[in-house]
Parts: C-alpha cells; structure tokens; sequence
C-alpha cells in the first residue's frame, strides 16, 4: 500500500535519476533546409505518430565540417517544421562540439556512433567492431511469460529478451541482445539497443509496427506485407534491415 | 467472500455503464447481494441507467468525506431486493475519489457480506479509472469490435496486470475476461467491424459474452430499466449468458451471425 508522499514528512523538491532513453538519432547530410524538409516530411508521413513530437539528436558527423550558427539555425527550423523535436547534438560528432552553445542544444552521448567516412560526403559503411554486451547476472536471457500490452514497455540490459506471450501493438520490446518472441508480435521490437549489430528480431506471427537493430529502423509501412502473420526473423546486413521467413 | 468486479474500458462510449448495470441486476436477479459503483466522478451516470436518478441524496464522495454514512448514500433498487447503488458525485473535484477513501467504502461494503461489488468505470486511464481497478478481482474489459477501443482495452490490460492491489501484492493478478458490446454481424461479415475471432486473437483473452447492437438499449436507458431485465431483447439474452458465465456456466456464445430474415424483409429491407 503506497502512503501518499504530500501526507508524509515533506520531502526534497525534485529527485535526479540517472535514466536510459531511447533517442531517435537524425542524420545530417545536408545542410539545406528544403532537402531536409522534403525527406523528413516523406518520413514522417509514413508514420505520423511515431515520429510527431519526437526527441530527437542531430548527428552531424556525415557532414564532415562544422556548419555555420546560421546554417544550422535552418536545419533545426526545418526538423522541428517536420515536427520532431531537436534536444541535442550527438556528441560522437567533432564537428559538433563548438555549435552546443551558440545553439543551446546539449552534446548528447551516441546511441550508435557515426565514424566519418574516408572521403568526405560518401555513405561508406561503418566497420569498426562494437564490444559485446554482456549479461549482467550471469543469464544468457530475460524471460517475460506474460503478454506484453500496448503502453508498457520490456527492457533487458546487456542481453536477449524472451518473450512467451502476445505483444500488442504500441507495446516496446527493448534489448540489447535479441529480441525473442513466441506469439503475436504488434508492438515494436528493437533488438541492439546498444549497437550490437549482430542482434536480431525473431518472432513466431509477424505484425510488427516497428522493427530496429542497432539504431537502423523500418516502420510497419514499410515492412513487407507478404511476410504479416508469418514466423520471421530479421538482422543487419550492413546498413539494411533483412527480413525472412522463418523456416521456409 | 465479496468478489470486487470493475467493468472498464479505457475508451468512453462503449458500453461500461450499460454493462456494469445489467450485470449488477443479473447478479441480483439471482439472489446475490449486489453494490454497483459509480466511479465517474462529475459525468454521474450509472444511477439514470438504474432508474434511481432523483432518489440519490448522498453519493461516493460524501460518504468518503464522511457528510453521511455508506447506509445513508446506498440506494436501494425498487425491483431487485438484493440491489444497490451508490452514485457519483457531481462534484468538479477529481480529487475527490482518494484510494484511502475507496479502501473504506470496499471495506464496509465487504463486512456487510455483499456477494458482489462492481466497479463502472470512468473512460481514460486517469485517477478515476486507476481507483476503479485498484482493488478488483475479476475485471470485465467492455470492448466494441473495432481498432481504437481494442487498442485502448490492450492499455487497460497491461495496467490491470501491473497496477493493481493484486498485481502489487502477487495475489495472482486480476482475473480478465473480455466482453464485446454493440456487435454488428452484418457489419463483421462486411468486414467493417473486427470479429469475436479477431478480438480474442489481438487480446489473447477468452470472451465471457457477446451482445449485440441493439435499439432497445437506448430504450431500455431512456426508460430508467436495465436493458437485461427487457426479456424479449436480445441484448438481454447476451447479458443473462455473460453472467452465467461470470458465474462459472459454460454456454455457447450467440448472436454472433445476422438474425434470418423473411422473404418480405429480404425484399424490402435495406
Ligand atoms: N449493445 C448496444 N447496442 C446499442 N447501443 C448501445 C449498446 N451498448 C451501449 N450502447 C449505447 O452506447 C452509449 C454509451 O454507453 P455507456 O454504457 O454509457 O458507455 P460508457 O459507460 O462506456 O461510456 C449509450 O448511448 C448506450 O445506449
Ligand atoms: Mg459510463
């Protein structure tokens, strides 16, 4: 039985946890207003209630140089236009470093770090090899056995996550290791949570609103439609997400 | 033993009121002692569907403020002896319902050996229906066959599973079942509407009962009657099976495929 704090003895006026967030990790390529607000507006269509009123980070490593005060004024203005919420800068960027305060946007720590490429401007694929996570209490596993509803949310730090029961759609499976489901999956699974790019999703019926792996995401809209209420698995193959049917 | 049932939703509209009413009156029809409970603080409700609106003097809130005693704000229902109601307050204070307060209600309720106690919920996910689920048992999740109020239900279910007196104590849970409300079967085979099928698969829970759409609900409420006691309606049917059910009979669903029509109807119906 919870006692109501305001009854009990006053307590301190605010309390600091140290907290894990998920944040979505916006990519800067360009510096041009009007490309990043068609791209982003494209995105965001696609599935308006993810992306509106999102947190996001700006990653400016694929840049390659420091943009200007004023260049970045209209990045922001057309991330937020796109209705996303910029909250930081991701601090895995050099480039990024003397923009924090001109700018009031905090340098964030990286969800999954951006290593510029050799040349400038190339999309060139990342290589360099992540630590494994390691299970914290000796389990390779967390089990969940109970249906996993929309709003609640599963976490397993440093390793796989089991679930044996049903996951709804707007529940979020979370692990660093891989996602595991027995049962119906709607909600959204993101294996890799730490960058682990070997991670992956498996589930036994496949209706997923949200699949992502070591950052790299695809929404329902864009998942392929054959493969709905089949057994499925997906990974990373390079910078792309990979689906198949599970024993086919 | 009192058994503490909330009817809930998460989604207004569905049919909770509806629910919780007919249900308490099914309950009393077969002698047990019944306490139906209107949690919707300031959209008070559940007394116009019992017939009782101008015969409430306390409700919930006075008697959690202690202005009367829970004897006083009962209201006893004039057709079933073993039947009563205690109505929402008019009240703007959402505060109002503390869990405390709630606590000594269902305490008092329980040592004057009510059989059943049930809980109409307020839409939302808010205080009121937190407070509404807190202490049940059993919950029946009123859900109509469509996207959003599935999607709500799914909510409540996880709330139900983590935030309850039970759930806090490891009592084993809140026992669930689902009950679909404003069935359409013509709407279903159309594929307007989700089937029983469908819901029970995205849920994952069995279906104590299923009632269909139907006039004589809006009747039934206009007239101040609980729709289960009109016995010539359908809805009632469904109702007197879900409370079987709730009761541990084991009962085929029905009214789950468009009633027949004659030639003429065929003819010259819609
Ligand atoms: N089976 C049904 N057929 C037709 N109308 C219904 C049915 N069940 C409920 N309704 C109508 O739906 C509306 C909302 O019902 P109510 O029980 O007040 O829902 P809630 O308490 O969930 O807000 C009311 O107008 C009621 O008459
Ligand atoms: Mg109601």
């Amino acid at each position: 039985m919870t006692t109501q704090r305001a009854e009990a003895a006053p307590g301190p006026a605010i309390d600091i946890r140290f907290g894990q967030v998920g944040l979505i990790q916006v990519l800067i390529w360009t510096t041009d207003p009007g490309a990043i607000l068609d791209e982003l507006t494209g995105r965001v269509a696609t599935a308006p209630k993810f992306f509106q009123r999102t947190a996001v980070s700006l990653d400016l490593g694929p840049l390659g140089r420091e943009p200007s005060v004023q260049e970045m004024q209209g990045v922001l203005d057309a991330v937020r236009r796109a209705g996303m919420c910029p909250v930081g800068l991701a601090s895995g960027a050099a480039v990024a470093q003397g923009l924090s305060e001109p700018l009031d946007l905090p340098l964030l720590p990286p969800f999954r770090e951006f290593h510029p490429p050799a040349e400038a401007g190339a999309r060139a694929r990342r290589e360099t090899p992540r630590p494994q996570p390691q299970p914290e209490d000796g389990t390779l596993a967390q089990l969940h056995p109970h249906p996993v509803r929309s709003g609640q949310r599963v976490y397993a730090r440093g390793r796989d996550l089991v679930v044996t029961a049903m996951v709804g759609a707007g529940a979020e499976l979370i692990a660093d290791g891989c996602v595991h489901v027995y049962g119906a999956l709607r909600g959204r699974a993101v294996a890799g949570a730490r960058g682990e790019t070997g991670a992956r999703v498996f589930c036994q019926d496949f209706h997923a609103e949200l699949v992502s792996i070591a950052g790299v995401f695809r929404v329902f809209e864009t998942l392929p439609p054959e493969l709905a209420g089949k057994p499925v698995q997906a990974w990373l193959d390079g910078d792309a997400l990979r689906f198949e049917r599970l024993g086919a | 033993m009192t058994e503490i049932i909330v009817v809930t939703s998460g989604k207004g509209g569905v049919g909770k009121t509806t629910t919780s009413a007919s249900m308490a009156c099914g309950l009393a029809r077969r002698g047990k002692r019944v306490a139906v409970i209107d949690f919707d603080i300031g959209l008070r409700n559940l007394d116009l569907i019992m017939g009782c609106e101008r015969r409430v003097v306390y409700d919930f809130v006075n008697v959690i403020n202690g202005d009367c005693t829970l004897k006083q704000a009962l209201i006893k229902d004039k057709r079933l002896e073993t039947l009563h109601v205690l109505a929402a307050s008019q009240t703007r204070d959402k505060d109002a319902l503390t869990e405390d307060g709630v606590r000594r209600v269902l305490d008092e309720l329980i040592a004057d050996a009510f059989d059943y106690i049930i809980c109409d919920s307020p839409a939302g996910i808010e205080k009121g229906a937190h407070l509404a689920m807190y202490f049940a048992d059993r919950a029946v999740v009123v859900v109509n066959p469509e996207i959003s109020s599935v999607r709500d239900s799914d909510r409540i279910l996880g709330l139900l599973a983590s935030k309850t007196h039970r759930s806090a104590n490891g009592n084993g849970g809140v026992k669930e079942h689902l009950l679909l409300t404003r069935y359409n079967p013509r709407r279903v085979a159309n594929g307007e509407m989700l089937s029983v099928e469908d819901v029970k698969e995205i849920l994952g829970l069995d279906v104590i009962g299923v009632v269909p759409e139907s006039p004589d609900v809006l009747a039934a409420s206009n007239a101040g009657v609980p729709v289960i006691l009109s016995d010539t309606s359908d809805a009632a049917a469904a109702y007197q099976d879900a409370v079987a059910r709730l009761l541990g009979e084991e009962l085929p669903l029905r009214f789950l495929d468009e009633p027949k029509r004659g030639f003429f109807a065929r003819m010259f119906g819609g």
